[in-house]
């Protein structure tokens, strides 16, 4: 009985898919690839910035509440910020730290580092999904946002692709990407020195998402707007 | 005073390109120049703490970087310090600080008024603050607008949102508004200083309002007039859904036609025999069945010809117009102005006028103890707020009563109630109790109210309770129906079999509350033949006797078309007994 219920139900789903794809005449949700320099795309970049701004700024949101509520459980009493002038494993690569720099630097050259950052984070928050469920009684509410961030780091960075193929002419180079060593640091045995390294980690994404987000926007306001944001 | 160090207060950066630390100096009254006070910095790869660039562009107590100090994602540590001395440190990162100025340009635009000019619609618009480089897109702000009338205290809260332009609606003409809006940047929580007030009057632009004291002010009176109201139905609809007397007070109950008395059910299966019992008396009311008042009664009358066209047997069982209504004889009338038969005062010529039998003799004896005796068939309506037992109780009584000032063996009603305070039965009534044919005649001495029909448990209580209260007298004044030879007999020979009542009275009263005269005459057959002299009981009884006439308030006369031979001794069972018969017995 329940398995016919389920390919029943199977059958209904599959019916309906195959008419909305019908009658909307699109496919599935995620955006086509389109070859370079063709204009047979479905979306215009203006679209695709806008989605890239969108997702910079949930993930830069998200990484900032995250860190508020880590700094609010375990880092109280534990005289972290003073010890937080940490280096960001990301801090070898070479990025605008101030609006000079970053009206300067070329966008091709900026959209390749934000794809660097990007793919630099990718290994990162995989492990810090996993670890930061280790936390002894880790709130709902930061193993949640650890995997959120995580999943929209991966679609942030499958936008950006799609952008760099847009707008990029010739190959696209990406040997941009620094190597994140931290991962024996958060499973440290003490309690504290792990704490300390979460904190760390969490202090850096919240500013390289941050980072991400800026760029993004001063290249959507360059690129789209002509400085006219 | 409490001594208060020099303290770092906060460090700011209005638009993510420089920045700003602000102190305190303190009491520190040892220190007679202000620059004593140095800050330092130091970037995060760095290792030597410098000296703030500028002391002065910010103002007193300040330390203010440029664009060229000033690296946005890296993070900076600042203390405050005099000569080797350290009073306070701040480590931070540019983009944490940001707060940035006021909006400025602030104005206002009227986009439309409502019909009676009492409330119009503005737009407010104004330009991010000048610092903040918006147009690159190297910082994004989100404004919060708050608005309130001049005489307010309490500001009002828009949503902060990123575009410059903001609708107010519905504002009133007549009242003046301030506006003022802040800015932060979007990722942050905090909020930069508010900008100027904007005023916003519309007499300005020449918008009064000639009526305003007309403004329509929140409508108590609909308010609580409807409030009371769904109150009130409420309360009703609360009330009338749990007390039952009051709901049938409001609404009282469409009368259903109904006869009292008669489980529909009867009609279906056929019992006429119960059923025309019920139908011939049908004047016992709610004194009966007090306790449930609502139930509407529907008179029967059975004078109207159109009412006898039902089954055939019914029929002819109430073809006799007269034999019902005599059959009502005797019963009181109290008041119930019931317009059919039972009246009570009938005179008794009509009896002996209708009989065809030899019936003077019975009339004779019938006539007496009209209103005293309990006529057989009807139930007594003089019982009310009675229940069933306690009215076949009373029944029992005053039949004893009767029986005991007339000084005669009444012979009881054929069923009697099985809580008759003086039963006498026998054990062998226990063993007959069964539900026999319907066809049976069997007097009802009670209806439930439930409609269901009771019949006399049997002649055997009446028996007992003859012999023991009138047996001695041998006179049989005929004021009752039926009797028993065997009975008759036993009065000489009392015997009381009282210690056999119980069987009766908790066997007696079968579900349906139903005696077979089967039954009864089975057990009174038995015990006729338990006692002394006990006749032959071999003789069946008849199923199904017609009623011949109906003499007396309590007589029935029946036809002796199954009765058995009169030549043979008569034994009966009891039931019933023809005329002949009964003149044959009675001396």
């Amino acid at each position: 009985m329940s398995t016919k219920g389920a390919s029943l139900k199977g059958l209904l789903l599959v019916a309906l898919l195959v008419s909305h794809m019908l009658l909307t005449k699109e496919g599935v949700t995620s955006m086509p690839i389109c070859p370079n320099g063709s204009g047979n795309c479905q979306l215009s970049l203006e679209e695709l910035f806008d989605r890239a701004v969108k997702l910079s700024h949930y993930i830069h949101f998200l990484s900032s509440e995250m860190f508020n509520e880590f700094d609010e459980r375990y880092a109280q009493g534990r005289g972290f910020i003073a010890k937080a002038v940490n280096s960001c494993h990301t801090a070898s690569l070479t990025t605008p730290e101030d609006k000079e720099q970053a009206q300067q630097i070329h966008h091709e050259d900026l959209l390749n580092l934000i794809l660097g950052v990007l793919r630099s984070w990718n290994d990162p928050l995989i492990h810090l999904a996993s670890e930061v469920q280790r936390i002894k009684e880790a709130p709902e509410t930061i193993l949640w946002k650890a995997v959120e961030i995580e999943e929209q780091n991966k679609r942030l960075l499958e936008g950006m692709e799609k952008i760099v193929g847009r707008v990029q002419s010739g190959d696209v180079e990406n040997d941009i990407y620094t190597l994140w060593e931290g991962l024996p640091s958060l499973q440290l045995a003490d309690e504290d020195s792990r704490l300390f390294a979460f904190y760390n980690l969490l202090h850096c994404l919240r500013r390289d998402s941050h980072k991400i987000d800026n760029y993004l926007k001063v290249l959507k306001c360059r690129l789209i707007h002509d400085n006219n944001c | 005073d409490l001594l208060q160090w020099p303290q770092i207060s906060k460090c700011r950066s209005p638009e993510m390109e420089t920045f700003s630390c602000f102190w305190t100096a303190g009491n520190f009254y040892n220190l007679t120049v202000p620059r004593i006070l140095q800050l330092l910095y130091k970037k995060s790869n760095e290792e030597d703490w410098k000296e703030c660039p500028d002391y002065i562009t910010s103002g007193q107590n300040s330390c203010y970087f440029n664009a060229s100090y000033t690296s946005v994602w890296t993070p900076y540590c600042v203390q405050l310090a005099s000569r080797n001395e350290v009073y306070d440190k701040k480590c931070f990162s540019v983009d944490e600080i940001v707060l940035p100025d006021p909006p400025v340009h602030l104005n206002w635009t009227l986009l439309n008024t409502s019909q009676t000019g009492i409330h119009g619609d503005i737009q407010v618009r104004w330009d991010p603050p000048p610092t903040a480089d918006v147009r690159k897109g190297w910082i994004t702000l989100e404004y919060e607008l708050q608005y309130k009338e001049v005489n307010e205290t309490k500001w009002k809260e828009l949503k902060p949102r990123l575009s410059t332009v903001v609708p107010l609606y519905s504002l009133k003409t007549a009242r003046d508004y301030e506006i003022r809006i802040r800015s932060r940047q979007r990722t942050s929580e905090k909020f930069g200083e508010f900008s100027e007030i904007l005023y916003v009057s519309f007499s300005q632009i020449g918008i009064g309002c000639d009526h305003c004291t007309d403004e329509v002010e929140f409508p108590w009176f609909f308010v609580v007039v409807f409030g009371v109201c769904g109150l009130a139905v409420t309360v009703i609809s609360i009330m009338l859904s749990k007390q039952p007397r009051l709901k049938m007070l409001i609404f009282p109950p469409v009368p259903v036609p109904k006869i009292k008395g008669i489980d529909p059910d009867l009609l279906k299966k056929g019992k006429l025999d119960e059923v025309n019992s019920i139908l011939a008396c049908h004047d016992y009311k709610m004194q009966l069945y007090s306790d449930d008042l609502w139930v509407e009664f529907i008179e029967l009358d059975i004078e109207d010809p159109d009412e006898k066209n039902r089954a055939s047997d019914t029929d002819r069982l109430l073809s006799e117009e007269h034999l019902k209504s005599h059959s009502c004889l005797g019963a009181k009338d109290d008041d119930s102005g019931r317009a059919s038969c039972c009246e009570p005062d009938i005179p008794e010529t009509d009896f002996s006028a209708s009989d065809t039998c030899d019936a003077t003799s019975d009339s004779e004896q019938f006539k007496k103890a009209t209103e005293k005796e309990e006529d057989l068939l009807c139930l007594d309506r003089q019982y009310n707020d009675e229940s069933l037992p306690s009215l076949a109780n009373t029944d029992l009584q005053r039949w004893h009563r009767n029986t005991q000032s007339e000084n005669s063996p009444l012979w009881a009603p054929f069923g009697d109630s099985v809580e008759s305070p003086h039963p006498s039965v026998h054990t062998q009534i226990s063993n007959q109790n069964s539900l026999a044919s319907t066809d049976f005649y069997a007097q009802v001495s009670d209806i439930t109210p439930a409609g269901r029909v009771v019949l006399s448990p049997g002649q055997k209580s009446k028996l007992g309770r003859a012999q023991r209260e009138g047996c001695t007298e041998q006179n049989f004044t005929m004021d009752n129906t039926y009797f028993c030879e065997a009975d008759v007999k036993k009065c000489i020979a009392v015997t009381t079999h009282e210690e056999n009542e119980p069987h009766v009275q908790d066997q007696g009263y079968n579900e349906d509350g139903y005696f077979t005269t089967e039954s009864l005459t089975t057990t009174v057959a038995n015990l006729g033949a338990s006692t002394a002299a006990p006749p032959s009981s071999e003789m069946p009884v008849a199923d199904y006797t017609s009623i011949h006439i109906v003499q007396s308030p309590q007589g029935l006369v029946l036809n002796a078309t199954a009765l058995p031979v009169p030549d043979k001794e008569f034994n009966v069972s009891c039931g019933y007994v023809s005329t002949d018969q009964l003149n044959k017995i009675m001396p």
